[in-house]
């Protein structure tokens, strides 16, 4: 790096950190990290601990035998016996979640697929329905003389998970990840903007420009100083949420037992920050440079916001495994990575791929900027 | 010495209509500035005066002919020959964020002044410009006539050769104008060659060795005021300038 380039360097950090809204737009964004991190979490830890008393109410069309009673006491239904009509009426009502009807050996569950409450109540039926019909089965086979432990096992199986990651674990972490990104992404559009069509519409470009620096040197000054920007907000967005991480996992049940964060997942998740600062920065110089003043610049990078975050996210919630092809679609590629690394089955090859066209897209980018700092068109838009 | 050579420069224009239109700035100008001289460049809004400037200070490209500032051209010696001038036009800010000071510092940077001399240079120049009292304040809470004199400053620091001066006293109040015209009268006692361009024949009559007239991107005449005034049998530059135009400028 020359001197020139340095001075540039220098002349925007200085202007950067002095302006309160950069500064803002730098070490705010990150805050909402850790907030996002911890809200998702008590959302999911709310939906699996739903109180058993929000879905429990079971009404019955026909009178229960003490063995039955037995068996919904052991699973906590809270049953109601009536006609048939009195329990369609409780269940309108939303005095029941569910109710069962009985025609001769015949049982029908009663309920709302669209309602979750219901839906649950049509589960605890089913298990209560289950665990009767087996007390039925075995009084039969008691009074046929058959050993009920030797046709139980019959056959036996077991069910044992092969998925070492906690799904809810999986998911908070990746969606940490892409947050980190959409912060970076938000926080280098200010300074881009400030620092090329700000500089244009403040008039102070001209002044720039009869310096004696090349564009070159005035370019890339300006790349590093919004990536080192976007490297800081995306550096404290990783701080906050790895903290935010270490919080969740101490306090929520759902995470217990699984393994959020490892050196890896940390070391990899700095790089892939460090390639998307890089990347996005440049974007935004270039798309911010073609705009006549502040206004419209702001307005031409709010899609790059919406393209940088959505399809990775999309990519993700779709759970498309990676390819060599994926792997140098930007953006998409810097979340399958990630994606994969969490899931402990990173390949080389791809992260290689990631890197080649990154630095690909930035040598283009930085070309194109520096062309564009030779139009006189974009520079003397008066 | 500076050489304009059949100096062209066009732009595209879109009108009203959409149509997109080319427009001659500056139509196959010619002509020299000797060394140690104030040239003024006169001529109404649009003349193309500030293209003029532009091209001469290396911010902009000439479509046909050419420029050299002591025989070097832009095409080769794009930083030799900026390092040699000082431009500063109605339109040029500074900014805000930083002092003076700083602004100074880096201006000496930029133009390799030696790291042991930038501390003198801007003591010096604070004093002549009387800038002590807000050296180290942000440019952004200085008054018009404070902002133009670190302008002024920036324009010193690296002890040019060529000032290139468009509109410089544009819009400005009395005191802050006669502050730059001050400034050029010095500059040229220290043998500076200086191009000023200007719509205020007065101001270009009191202190200008050489006058170009232009209008629509064309020069119309030029000589000393003198030569001009009497050429046309006029009192002023500004009766000088409508009588040589008659209604074309309208």
């Amino acid at each position: 790096m020359n001197n020139k380039t340095l001075l540039i360097l220098k002349k925007e950090l200085r202007e950067l950190f002095r302006d309160k809204k950069s500064l803002a737009m730098m070490l705010i964004i990150p805050i909402f990290i850790p907030l996002i991190i911890i809200g998702m979490s008590a959302l999911f830890q709310s939906q699996t601990e739903a109180d058993v008393n929000t879905y429990n109410k079971i009404g019955f069309n026909y009178e229960l035998t003490p063995a039955e009673i037995e068996i919904l006491d052991t699973l906590e239904i809270d049953y109601t016996v009536a006609s048939t009509e009195e329990l369609e009426n409780s269940f309108n009502n939303k005095e029941l979640n569910s109710y069962i009807t009985k025609e001769n050996t015949n049982y029908i569950i009663n309920y709302d697929e669209a309602n979750i409450e219901s839906s649950g109540a049509a589960s605890m039926a089913q298990s209560y329905l289950e665990s009767y019909k087996s007390v039925l089965e075995a009084n039969y086979l008691t009074e046929n003389n058959v050993d009920v432990n030797t046709f139980n096992n019959l056959l036996t199986y077991e069910q044992k998970s092969i998925e070492q990651q906690n799904f809810y674990s999986n998911y908070i972490v990746n969606y940490a990840f892409l947050f980190i990104l959409m912060a970076i992404t938000v926080s280098a559009t200010y300074p881009a903007t400030d620092a090329t069509a700000g500089e244009k519409e403040r008039g102070t470009l001209e002044t720039l420009l009869t310096f004696p620096i090349k564009s070159k040197d005035i370019i890339v000054g300006k790349l590093l100083s919004v990536t080192l920007s976007s490297i800081i907000t995306g550096l404290l967005s990783l701080i906050l949420a790895i903290i935010a991480i270490i919080y969740i996992q101490n306090t929520f049940d759902i995470y217990n037992g699984a393994n959020l964060l490892n050196t890896q997942i940390i070391i990899s998740s700095i790089v892939i920050i460090i390639a998307f600062s890089i990347m996005i920065s440049g974007l935004c110089i270039a798309i911010a440079s073609m705009s006549k003043t502040f206004k419209e610049a702001q307005s031409a990078l709010t899609p790059l916001t919406f393209i940088a975050f959505f399809p990775g996210m999309i990519a993700f919630m779709l759970n498309i495994s990676n390819n060599w092809l994926l792997s140098i679609i930007p953006f998409i590629n810097f979340s399958i990575i990630f994606t994969d690394i969490t899931n402990g089955n990173l390949n080389i090859l791809h992260l290689i791929l990631m890197f080649a066209s990154t630095i690909i897209i930035i040598v283009i980018v930085i070309y194109y900027i520096i062309k564009q700092y030779k139009s006189e068109k974009v520079l003397f838009t008066n | 010495m500076i050489n304009v050579k059949n100096v062209t420069k066009k732009f595209i224009k879109t009108n009203k209509k959409k149509e997109r239109q080319e427009f001659t700035a500056v139509d196959n100008l010619s002509f020299n500035v000797k060394e140690g001289e104030i040239l003024g460049i006169l001529g109404p809004n649009g003349a193309g005066k500030t293209t003029l400037l532009r091209m001469i200070a290396g911010i902009m490209t000439p479509n046909t002919g050419n420029i050299t500032i002591d025989d070097l051209m832009y095409k080769k010696n794009e930083t030799d020959i900026k390092k040699m001038i000082a431009y500063l036009s109605g339109n040029t800010k500074i900014y805000g964020t930083i002092s003076p000071y700083e602004l100074l510092k880096m201006c000496a940077e930029i133009y390799d002044v030696p790291a042991s001399e930038i501390d003198t240079r801007i003591k010096k120049i604070s004093q002549i410009l009387n800038m002590d009292a807000f050296l180290y304040n942000r440019i952004e809470k200085l008054s018009t006539g404070q902002t133009q004199r670190v302008n002024i400053a920036r324009c010193m620091v690296h002890n040019p050769k060529y000032y290139i001066l468009d509109e410089a006293t544009s819009g400005l109040d009395i005191i802050t104008s006669q502050i730059i015209l001050n400034f050029i009268k010095s500059e040229k006692e220290k043998g500076k060659t200086i191009l000023y361009s200007t719509h205020y024949m007065e101001e270009a009559e009191n202190i200008c060795d050489m006058i170009i007239m232009v209008n629509k991107g064309k020069i119309i005449t030029t000589g000393t005021p003198e030569q001009i005034k009497k050429e046309t049998k006029t009192t002023n530059l500004r009766d000088a300038f409508f009588a040589l135009v008659g209604d074309e400028h309208e």
